[in-house]
């Protein structure tokens, strides 16, 4: 157990020049090579961190679309579904107006059709009236009947109106008339009752006119006078057919 | 019994300075080391089981002194106390090499490591605080107490040096013993012994100088804390 201060001196300075050998080439490179490793390893988790961040706001933002995209669906399905009722209660009135109208214009034509068919029937009616009427009056008909007819004429010819009666002088007066007038009559008349018709033509005109008597059976009774382009009718097929007319206007 | 005797003894000379066993052993160790840096430092060599090996050694040492002392000091504190207790450890695993001497069971090799342990403690406190801070923890709490500190810094320095040296000492001692005695294979169990002596006493020796080195750092950090608390 013996001090020396040389071995002392010599230890010290010994493990001094250890103490920088080790530190210059053994523990500098292994702490730099520890800190790049750590650096690389924060590194390696910050990147790792950074991507797990951008990884949730990815899935986040995804989670999000999806929820956008299924609120987007369900908010176009209800859309389409009001649309959908929309145009189903859109056509359902538009068929419905057209049944309606195509009901309308049926229920006119109906009664178009109708009304025609029952004018139809009228006229066929008031035609087999009018013919019946006519056998009828053809078979009871008679000469006094028809002598009758022509004095009401003559009493009417002196009772004509002012435009009847220059609608009459008018057809005297036409140029070509040769004062011939035919006188058309259901039943053969004598000279005498031709001559009272002449006679009151003549008052009437202030003409002189000449008589020509013919015989027409459709006439059923009475007699048609015809004057130039100016026919007096006194006869029961022309008051029939008269009537006919009417009817047919109504 | 003559590694004892012999240890004391200069081998040679180099001009007036008598180079004693002791230190022709802590070259051979210094060597050892040198080439555990070439060979750590060779391109050549890759990364495999030996740099592993030395990485995981220096990042043990590394977490041992982080349990100790704060994180921003263990970067400065590190390369001395690592070469503390790689340095202990082999000086004292090569003593169970037969015909060499453990230089850390001569007292003068075992003082110098005190010593620098000594010294270190100061030159980091003062290097971390300032010549008046860490000079002024010696009369805190009161100026009566600064033989009492002088007294303990250099007792526990002196202890430091005188464990260490008793320890391996009295080891190599008891093994000549046994070999002398015993014969051939009855020492073994004892140089196992011996292997886990040159461990433990290494861990304790360099982890003493961590904590007086923590020790003062942080007495200073105390004064500061109460300073600045009051």
């Amino acid at each position: 157990m013996q001090f020396e201060w040389t071995t002392f001196i010599l230890e010290i300075l010994n493990f001094l020049v250890l103490l920088w050998i080790l530190q210059r080439f053994l523990y500098k490179p292994i702490t730099a090579m520890l800190e790049a490793r750590q650096l690389q390893t924060k590194t390696e988790i910050n990147k790792a961190q950074v991507m797990l961040l951008e990884a949730d706001s990815l899935r986040v933002e995804y989670e999000q679309k999806l929820l956008d995209w299924s609120l987007e669906q369900d908010e176009s399905r209800r859309h389409l579904g009001e649309e959908l009722l929309q145009l189903r209660r859109e056509g359902l009135d538009s068929l419905k107006n057209s049944f309606d109208v195509e009901i309308s214009k049926l229920n006119a034509q109906n009664q178009a059709l109708m009304v025609a068919k029952q004018t139809l029937l009228v006229q066929e009616a008031a035609s087999n009236a009018y013919s019946n009427v006519s056998l009828m009056l053809q078979r009871i008909t008679s000469l006094d009947l028809t002598l009758k007819i022509v004095d009401v004429l003559l009493e009417d010819l002196l009772q004509l109106s002012d435009s009847q009666r220059v609608t009459l002088e008018l057809a005297v007066n036409t140029p070509g008339f040769d004062g011939n007038v035919l006188l058309l009559s259901a039943h053969p008349l004598d000279e005498g009752t031709c001559l009272r018709i002449n006679t009151a033509l003549c008052e009437v005109t202030g003409k002189l006119l000449f008589i020509n008597n013919k015989v027409d059976d459709q006439l059923i009774a009475g007699v048609r006078v015809i004057v130039g382009e100016c026919e007096l009718n006194a006869n029961l097929a022309d008051e029939l057919a008269f009537f006919r007319r009417q009817e047919n206007h109504v | 019994m003559s590694h004892v005797a012999t240890a004391s003894k200069n081998l040679f000379k180099i001009g007036e300075i008598g180079i004693s066993p002791t230190i022709v052993t802590t070259w051979g160790v210094m060597l050892l080391f040198i080439l555990i840096v070439c060979f750590w430092n060779l391109r050549i060599v890759r990364y495999g089981y030996f740099k592993t090996a030395i990485e995981g050694i220096f990042i043990t040492i590394e977490a041992a002194v982080a349990e100790v002392l704060p994180s921003v000091m263990v970067r400065r504190v590190l390369p001395f106390v690592a070469t503390i207790w790689l340095f202990v450890l082999l000086s004292n695993l090569i003593g169970l090499i037969p015909e060499l001497h453990a230089p850390t069971s001569d007292l003068s090799a075992t003082t110098a490591l005190a010593v620098l342990v000594f010294l270190s403690t100061h030159w980091f406190g003062i290097r971390e605080h300032g010549l008046k801070q860490h000079l002024k923890h010696y009369i805190e709490p009161s100026f009566i107490l600064l033989p009492f500190h002088i007294i303990s810094e250099l007792t526990r320095t002196l202890a430091l040096a005188i464990r260490l040296f008793g320890n391996m000492m009295s080891l190599e001692m008891a093994s000549l013993l046994v070999v002398a005695i015993a014969g051939f294979l009855v020492p073994i169990p004892l140089l196992m012994l011996h292997v886990i002596e040159a461990v433990v006493q290494a861990y304790i020796f360099g982890m003493l100088a961590l904590i007086y080195i923590a020790g003062a750092l942080e007495s200073q950090s105390f004064i500061s804390t109460k300073e600045s608390t009051v």
